[in-house]
This record gives structure tokens, sequence and C-alpha cells, in this order.
């Protein structure tokens, strides 16, 4: 990466040595492409995306090194070079330049086009101690769908499931995602930068991602010789939960400079939750995870190993066990679950254990031109295991500890890209994915078939960027087998189905700057996603919703054509951002119920059978913060998503409610030896669904609820980095209220109020 | 750095090997040992006439799937005024012999209540005659005495509930393992 110039030839002396560091802003986000030089050498280097630059070859001695970036303010340090050195910049922002910066940011970026929301880490360390789904929700247009308070899947702009795509360290995660109860296997701690595209982001990352895609991106393994990490710690009331999440890493210098590691695990503990007024039987959860990498680099060749364990049992709430729709009527007319329960750590049936492992290779090449060749091969697995609340009737030991659902999904991916350096103010990148999987079921009671299936796919996308105006455009292509293998519940014969799908994935748009503060954007996507494998073929009893469902395996392919258009404002004291979609999907597939209803042993269930209709979803995401004094700022996010059924005219099922969220806060760098102070109070409304078609559901929609949290933070100094401390009270006047979007608001209220602890130590 | 690239390589095809096992092709086959809740019988004796014995079956062969079940003798002919021996039994009939599913409903009866509901116009009362091993010892409902009144026709309604740790004697708590109707005449 270095740049050697003839005045001074390399090597001129015995030993040399490397300064290496990182480069960001005060807030902690690395700075990409700042310049890092020494005049008297007449060398420089660039940091790359991470923030991270890398000096080699140089000279013992006293130097001014300085470091600069288009934007911000040049920095000049005087540096004693007699070791390995490691040396970071903070640049402050040039206000003056602000504006070239922020275009700069976005330039080069794929699918800069499309709205892309970063979940603010540095200021709510603690929200990785929740679930993925729900410390999304702080993000405009974003929700989770539920079940009970420790299962929680994200939705984007209405959608969700096999809907959107979860990169975790830049692969899909593949897990069981058709379940409203099988939440992301992942450990949010592993993730140093989480953030959510909404629109077609499929382009890129493959079809499925019709809503959009989360991002959980690690951060970048450290540069520099030496030995660091952090720990946090997060305790709360409700649930009596605790989490403690640890990372160590560190850079070998000398002859083994260039490898870098990392090690981090998480667990997680908590007992039964509580409304504000019962128990939730049976709602505690276990969770340990742990992660390694280890990365070697040299000049302009990077190679990363990666391997995380996730594993998790997690409760089913006990008052949601109904056989058949009398017992779900039943429940739902009780003000609160008939069995009241105290606290306790311990889970009994019903519950579920899930174990996921991800095994990541990936390297980078960068080449003399600037362009930069990427490959990945992942390979997970996917255990997950059901066990219901009765044990199967049996006398054989063996078959009383099976669970009663057993799914083993085994997923390889292999990606190659090739990012083209930018030249006539063009760009882009074009590559080539493939995927294969085998998921493998095994359940005492029948519920989805074993399939293999492959996945091969290539794409291209282009970017313009000049003066003002960015444009991008991009084609995918995809083709996907699937062999679905069944056995004949008569004869026991083994026989196969298969089933192939292919289609063409676009997207264009552009990106505008108006004057100093203001920015437009649109984009126009094409996405598909092939049924999935309970939409083709499920038969049965869905135990927590009550209710029987026939899959249809001659459904064909969603079609999504989604236009999005935003615009951003920005000044010192005000910014604002909204966001419209459009998103119509042709042949849409859900469950619609049957008139007929299905009797088995254990009662009556209504039915639903996968079907597919044309449908749209519209929706505006709108976000605004005002500093109206020195200091105090108030914020709003509003999200609205209408989503209709075109071809029975009347409104689809299970779309989020308006949503409201007011946050009023005071900042403070400083407060006396306190530094990054902050207060804040938040409303969060959301108001009763009243868009639902009729007979589609047991009982009305949920009334809609207000809820207030509040959240003090700061860091206290201590050695270098300081300590990082939260306290947040959720749930502050501790409402009873129910929420659509939970499975489990037929029998229970939502937790009530939870307070919470978080510390974080950095070393 | 050879090295690490032909350790990856390695790596690599070890496991391309592996997802080269097919293991989704060898469906499992259904769990043996396992017995499905498949026939729900009725089997009632007249106390004053051991030779009035019935037996009324509701037979599900299916219980996974939406194919309705077979109630062609799910129903009984019982004489007024009189006082029956019942009892209730729960079967496997995908296995050949029949599997005996009461015998582990018995031996989990502390989880387990059978409840009766009579519609009305059916002059039968229903006591359950047999108990667990909870203390105090709570009802279970596999044995049963029926008493007839006059004369008139309805449907008896017959529920396993299945209430781990929530047993409590009424009906209300749990979940319903069965739940099957039988046209009852009393003449």
């Amino acid at each position: 990466m270095g740049i050697c110039y003839a005045r001074f030839a390399c090597g001129q002396c015995i030993h040399t040595f490397a300064l290496s560091g990182k480069v960001s802003d005060p807030d902690g986000r690395p700075i990409a492409g700042a310049v890092v030089g020494i005049a008297a050498l007449g060398k420089g280097t660039v940091a790359d995306q991470q923030g991270v630059y890398h000096m080699t070859g140089l000279c013992p001695g006293n130097y001014t090194v300085t470091c600069e970036k288009v934007g911000f303010r040049k920095v000049s340090v005087r540096l004693t070079l007699d070791s390995n050195s490691r040396h970071v910049w903070v640049l402050t922002t040039d206000t003056t330049e602000l504006k070239e910066v922020l275009i700069a940011g976005d330039r080069r970026r794929m699918l800069s086009t499309v709205t892309r929301e970063v979940l603010e880490s540095s200021l709510k360390f603690g929200s990785r101690a929740q679930p993925l789904g729900e410390s999304l929700k702080a993000i405009p247009g974003l929700n989770s769908v539920q079940m009970g308070p420790s299962l929680s899947k994200p939705v984007i702009q209405g959608l969700y499931g096999n809907r959107i795509l979860i990169l975790n360290n830049g692969v899909r995660q593949e897990g069981q995602q058709w379940g409203e109860d099988h939440a992301p296997e992942l450990d949010p701690f592993v993730a140093g930068k989480i953030s959510v595209i909404k629109g077609a982001a499929g382009i890129r990352y493959g079809p499925d991602a019709i809503a959009g895609v989360v991002l959980l991106e690690p951060a970048a393994l450290p540069a520099t010789p030496g030995i660091g990490g952090s720990v946090n710690l997060t305790g709360a009331s409700n649930g009596r939960m605790g989490v403690g999440s640890a990372t160590l890493e560190g850079a070998l210098g000398h002859r083994l400079s260039g490898w870098a590691w990392r090690v981090q695990g998480t667990l997680k503990r908590a007992g039964n939750f509580r409304t504000p007024h019962y128990y939730l039987g049976n709602t505690g959860l276990g969770e340990s995870d742990f992660s390694a990498s280890v990365g070697y680099r040299k000049n302009r060749f990077d190679i990363q190993l990666f391997y995380s364990h996730y594993g998790t049992k997690i409760g089913i709430f006990d008052g949601s066990h109904v056989g058949n729709i009398e017992d779900l009527y039943a429940a739902f007319k009780r003000s609160r679950p008939l069995t009241p329960s105290v606290f306790s750590y311990k889970i009994r049936r019903s519950y579920q254990s899930v174990r996921h492992d991800l095994f990541k290779a990936s390297a980078h090449y960068q080449f003399g031109n600037g362009g930069k060749v990427e490959a990945d091969f992942a390979r997970q697995g996917d255990l997950r295991q059901e066990y219901d609340v009765d044990l199967p009737y049996s006398d054989d030991p063996a078959v009383l500890n099976m669970p009663q659902l057993r799914f083993r999904l085994t997923t390889h991916t292999l990606n190659v890209a090739y990012i083209e350096p930018e030249r006539n103010h063009f760009s882009g990148s074009i590559g080539l994915s493939g995927m294969t999987q085998g998921n493998v079921f095994r359940g005492i009671r029948y519920l989805i078939p074993n399939f293999r299936n492959y996945t091969g796919g290539a794409f291209a996308i282009e970017q313009y960027n000049r003066n003002r105006l960015t444009l991008e455009g991009g084609l995918r292509y995809d083709y996907l087998w699937l062999r679905v293998y069944q056995r004949d519940q008569a004869s026991l014969a083994l026989y196969h189905s298969t089933f192939d799908y292919s289609n063409l994935t676009g997207t264009l748009g552009f990106r505008y700057r108006l004057g100093e503060r203001f920015s437009i954007n649109g984009n126009f996507g094409i996405a598909w996603r092939a049924p999935s494998i309970n939409e083709l073929y499920i038969r049965g009893v869905h135990f927590s919703a009550a209710s029987y469902e026939i899959g249809d395996s001659a459904l064909v392919s969603e079609r999504s054509y989604n236009t999005t258009a935003g615009l951003k404002y920005r000044s010192e004291k005000f910014q604002a951002g909204l966001d419209l979609y459009d998103n119509e999907i042709n042949h849409f597939i859900y469950a619609q119920p049957l008139l007929q209803p299905v009797t088995i042993i254990s009662g009556t269930y209504p039915a639903f059978r996968y079907t597919q209709a044309d449908v749209r979803l519209r929706g505006a995401d709108l976000n605004a913060s005002y500093r109206f004094l020195p200091h105090f700022d108030l914020a709003s996010k509003i999200s609205f998503v209408r989503g209709y059924n075109k071809s029975i005219h009347d409104d689809l099922i299970y779309m989020p409610a308006d949503r409201f969220d007011h946050t009023l806060s005071y900042r403070r760098k400083k407060l006396g030896r306190l530094q990054d102070v902050r207060l804040s109070l938040q409303n969060v409304t959301v108001s009763r669904q009243t868009r639902v078609p009729p007979n589609s559901d047991y009982v009305p929609p949920p009334p809609g609820y207000s809820l207030f949290n509040a959240d003090v933070g700061f860091r206290l100094p201590y050695r270098k980095q300081g300590v990082d401390m939260d306290f947040a009270v959720r749930n502050l006047t501790n409402v009873a209220y129910r929420e659509y979007l939970n499975g489990f608001r037929y029998y229970a209220d939502e937790p009530g109020i939870n307070f919470i602890v978080s510390a974080r130590l950095k070393f | 750095m050879k090295k690490a690239i032909s350790l990856t390589g390695i790596a690599m095809m070890v496991l391309l090997w592996n997802a080269c096992n097919k293991d989704e092709e060898a469906v499992a086959p259904p769990v043996p040992g396992n017995e499905f809740l498949t026939t729900v019988e009725l089997k009632v004796t007249n106390e004053n006439d051991p030779s009035d014995t019935q037996t009324a079956s509701w037979k599900d062969m299916n219980p996974d799937d939406d194919t309705p079940p077979d109630v062609s003798a799910a129903k009984l002919t019982l004489k007024p005024n009189a006082k029956y021996k019942a009892e209730v039994l729960f079967w496997d009939d995908t296995q050949s012999p029949r599997g005996d599913v009461t015998e582990e409903i018995k031996e989990r009866e502390n989880y387990h209540l059978v409840c009766f509901t009579v519609s009305s116009g059916l002059n039968l009362t229903v006591k359950r005659t047999d108990h667990d091993t909870n203390t105090p010892a709570l009802e279970v409902g596999l044995e049963d005495e029926f008493t007839t009144g006059a004369t008139g026709a309805g449907k008896l309604n017959v529920q396993l509930r299945h209430q781990p740790n929530v047993k409590d004697g009424t009906c209300e708590p749990g979940s319903t393992d069965a739940d099957v109707n039988y046209d009852i005449t009393i003449q």
C-alpha cells in the first residue's frame, strides 16, 4: 500500500519499522480514504474502508507525520520511530466542507441510491443485549414480529421472514427463516456495526431481499501489534436477565507482522418475564455464543478465517399452549393466564433449542489499478429442535427424549466479486455467487419435507458519479434448482419432486444534491423470491397459533417492483429525512383462511392454505430532529405502511400499525468529570391496526398503546478509554398492552417495567 | 502466505466434500415406538346386565392430515334410568396390532384429565371413578360411571386434556390432546 518515491530508495537502512493504526471521527466512525503521509520520506498511504492504515519500510528517526482528508481538519504530529508503532488519528470535521464529505462518503458504495440506515451502536451499546429485531426498531420503518418476549424477527417496511435477507459478516444467514417463531440465529455482539438497506437490494445480495437487507459487520481486525479488547455487561430487572460479552483481539508484530486475531464470547440468561400484573410462565432463556477469527494481511493481500457458534434454549410461554380453536377462544377471553406463575429460571417443555455454526474463509486482493477482487466461502449448519409441551405417546425412552420437530439445514455459499476502480466517473462491480442447501427433517409429527437446492447467480452494478449526481444501474440473473424428498405415508416408498426457478433482478436509481444541505434520491428495483419450503409443502398444526396450515406445491415465484424515493435535509440545528415507497408484489404468497375448518383428533382447527395474490405495500418513513436549545434535541420518527391485496380488493393481514417515536434528549461532551453525557426521554405510540381483512383473525387487533422509556448514559474516565455506563428504564409507566405483531397477543400482555444497567470497558 | 492459501484450500475441499453427503435423500421413516392417537373408544357395560356391552369408536387414521375422520361407529344406544360402567380407550390404529395409548396416558395420569360435556336434551350424567397419585388425589376419567335418565338423544363430547404441572381437578388448564363427539341415544 505504501508508495515509494525514487528520491529515497526503499530499504536504505538495515532495520525498518511499520507505522499503522486507525483514522476515525470523534464518534469512532472510521474515515476511509484518509491519507497518512511523511513528507520527509515522500511516503504516504490511504486508510481502507475500516479506517485502517499501514505504512512499512520506515527507517528509524524523527518525523512529522500528517493525516488529512477532504472535509476534515488536517492534523500533524511529531513522532519518534524506533520500533513498530501505532498511531490513532481522530479527525474533526471542517464544517465548510461538510457537504463534500457527505457525498464522498456515499460515493462508490454500491446501492447508494436506496436508503441505508446505521444503528447507532456507540450511543446504545447496551442494545446488543436485546434480540436483534427489538434493537432494530430504532430505525424508522422497522418493526418486529414476535412470539413472546424473547423471540423477535425484524420487519422492514411491512415485510419479514424470507423476504428479508440478514447478512452476518458477509454471509447470508440461512436458518429456518420461514417460521414466525424462528428468530435469527446470531449474536448481535459479534457485529461492530449494524445497518439496514430499505428497498430492493437483491441485486447485490441475491434474490429474496424483496424488502431489504440487515447487515451485521464485525469491526476490522486490529492492525497495530498489541492486545486489546472490551467487556460488556448488562443486567435487566425484568426476567432478571444477565448478559455478558467479552472480546479479546490483537495483532502480531515482528516476523509475524500482518497476522491479527480476535476471540469473542457471549453468555445470556433470563428467567420468566413479567407483565405489569403477572409473570409469564416458562419464558426463560439461556444463550451461549462464541466466535474466533484470524486474519493475515500483507501488501495487497488479505485473508480471513472466521468461525462462530450460536446456541440457545428458549422456553415457550406456558399460557400459549392451546390444543384447538376452543382453547384459543377460552385463552383470549381471560384477562390473564389461567395458571398463575412465579419467577423461575427453569425452562420446562415446551421449548426450542437452536444451534447455528458458521465457518467462513474470505480473501481480498487489491490490484495496482485500484480494483479489488473479493472471494468468500462459508458453511453454515443450523439445527433446530422443538419440544412440544406433551411428551410423545411412547414407552421407549429414546422416543420420549426426542424433539417433536427437528430440522437440520446445511448451507454452503461461495461468492466472488470484482470491484472496478473508479475511472472517468464510472465505478462498479461484477460478481458470481453460488449456494447449496440440504434440509433434513426428522420429527414425530410431520411438518416440512427434506430438500436439496442449488442456486447460482451473476450480477453487474455500474455507478456514475459526477459533481452532484450519482446514477446507478444493475442487473442480476439467478437460477434455483430444488428437489424435495418425501416418503409415501402408506407404502413408505421414497419419491421426489423437482422444481426450478430463474429470474432477472434489476435496479436503476439516482441521487442528486440540491444546494448545500438538500439531497434527493430515487430507485426502481425488480426483485423475486422463490416459494419457500413451508409455502410449498407444510401440512400440519401450528400449535401456538392453533391453525392448520396447508402448503401448495404449485406456487410460482413472487415478483416485486419496488419504487422508492427519499429526501434528506441537513443543517446545523435541523435535519430531516423522508422515505416513500411503493412495493407492488405480484404472486405474493400468503396463508389464506379456508371456509372449511379441519377436524383431527385433537379438535377442530381453522385451516389456512398458502395462495398467491397481487398486493401493494405503500408507506412512508419520516425522521426529523431539531436542536431547539443548545444541548437539547427533539427527534421524531414516524412510520406508516398500508398493505392492500389487489386481487381480492382487501387489506393485507399482519401489517405493522402506525408508529410514532419521539425522543427528547440532552447531550454534553463533558459535564464535570463525565464525558459524553446524555439523558433522554422517549415516547413510543403505536396506533390500533384497523386495516385488517374481515374473518382473517380470531380476535380483532389489540388497542393502540403509548410507552415511555428513559435513558441516562455517560463515560467515566478510567485509564485510557474510560468506562461507558448506561441506565435505562423501559415501559416507565408500567403500561399493560398487547402488540398486534406479537403472536402471543391472544394469551398475555407484553412485559412491564424493566430497569436495565449496562457497562462497557474497553482496553 | 502460500501456506495460508493452501490451508484454506484444504479446508474448503473438506467442507465441499462434506456438502456432498446426501443426508436429505434418506427421508426418515416414521419414528418406531411412537404412537399416534388415532382412535377414541367408549366402552360401556350395563351394571345390571353384563351382556349389554357396547363400544363406540371415533377414528382418524391420518391424525396429521386434513382428511375427515371416520365417525360412522361413534354412537351408543343406552337404556333409560340405568347405570353403565364406562371406559375411555385411546388407540393407535396405524400399527398392527393396534397400539394401546391408554397405557401411556395412565402412566402419566397426573398430567391428564378426561372431560365430558353432555348436550342439552340428553339425560346423561358422567362421574369419573378413577384417581391419580397427586396429593390430594385428583380424578382422571379413564374409568367412569354413566347414569341415564329419561329417553332422548344428543351429543357427548369427550376431551382428553393435557395438564402438565397445572392439573387442579378442573378442565380449564392445559391444552387439548383429543376432542371428539359421540351420538348418544337413550331409548
